[in-house]
C-alpha cells in the first residue's frame, strides 16, 4: 500500500465493463512530507476521495476483483481509506491549494 | 493502472496457444511530467521504457490508454495466457492538477 494524494480524474467510455460505474482518480505516490514519488497510478475509489486529498491506495488486485464484483476484472489499485494524519509528518488533511 | 500514449501496433505470425488473433498495441507510459503537460502531448517517447500491452478495446495509435501491469492482467481470461499488461480502458479525458508547489 501507498500513500498518495487524488490529483486528477479521468473518464473513459470504452473500458472494462468491471469499471462501469466506478470513479477512476489520479493517484500520486508521495513521500511522508508530500514529494512526489514515482508514477501517478490511476485507482478505483468507492470512498469520494476529494482533490488533493491524502489516501492510501492499495494494489492487491484480489481485494479490487471482490470490490468491483468481477472476477475477471483486471482492477489491481483501489483506494482503501483517506488519511487523517501521518506521523511523524504532517497532520494536514489535504494539501492545500494556492 | 497507468496510463500510456499508444504510439505503435505489433502483429505476431506465429503464437503460443490462446494469443493467437490477438491485438497488440505499443506503449509509451505517461511519467509525471506527461500529466503536468495537460492536453498538450509531450513530444517524443516518454523516458520510461515503452511496452507491449494486449488489447481488447480496439486502441489506435495515438490514443491514450489506461493499461493495468502484472497478474491481474491475465485476469479476464477464461485460461490465463503468459501476459502481463492489458489495456484496461480507452482514455477520453483527463482532468490533472497537481499541487501547485511540487
Amino acid at each position: 500500500m501507498l500513500l498518495a494524494r487524488v490529483e486528477g480524474n479521468l473518464t473513459a467510455t470504452r473500458k472494462h465493463s468491471s469499471f462501469e460505474g466506478w470513479r477512476l482518480v489520479i493517484c500520486q505516490p508521495i513521500s511522508r512530507d508530500g514529494q512526489a514519488e514515482g508514477v501517478p497510478q490511476v485507482a478505483i475509489d468507492s470512498l469520494g476521495a476529494g482533490m488533493h486529498q491524502r489516501v492510501i491506495i492499495s494494489s492487491d488486485g484480489s481485494a479490487a476483483r471482490i470490490a468491483v464484483g468481477d472476477s475477471k476484472s483486471p482492477a489491481r489499485w483501489m483506494i482503501v481509506g483517506i488519511v487523517d494524519e501521518v506521523n511523524p509528518g504532517t497532520t494536514a488533511l489535504e494539501d492545500s491549494v494556492a | 493502472m497507468r496510463l500510456g500514449a499508444v504510439i505503435g501496433r505489433v502483429t505476431l505470425s506465429v503464437t503460443v496457444p490462446g494469443l493467437e488473433g490477438a491485438r497488440w498495441l505499443v506503449v509509451s507510459p505517461f511519467t509525471r511530467e506527461h500529466f503536468q503537460q495537460g492536453s498538450v502531448p509531450l513530444p517524443g517517447v516518454s523516458k520510461d521504457p515503452s511496452l507491449v500491452v494486449y488489447d481488447a478495446l480496439g486502441g489506435g495509435t495515438g490514443d491514450t490508454v489506461g493499461f493495468v501491469e502484472g497478474r491481474e492482467a491475465a485476469q479476464p481470461f477464461e485460461v490465463a495466457p503468459p501476459i502481463d499488461a492489458v489495456t484496461a480502458a480507452l482514455v477520453d479525458s483527463v482532468y490533472y492538477q497537481p499541487k501547485p508547489s511540487s
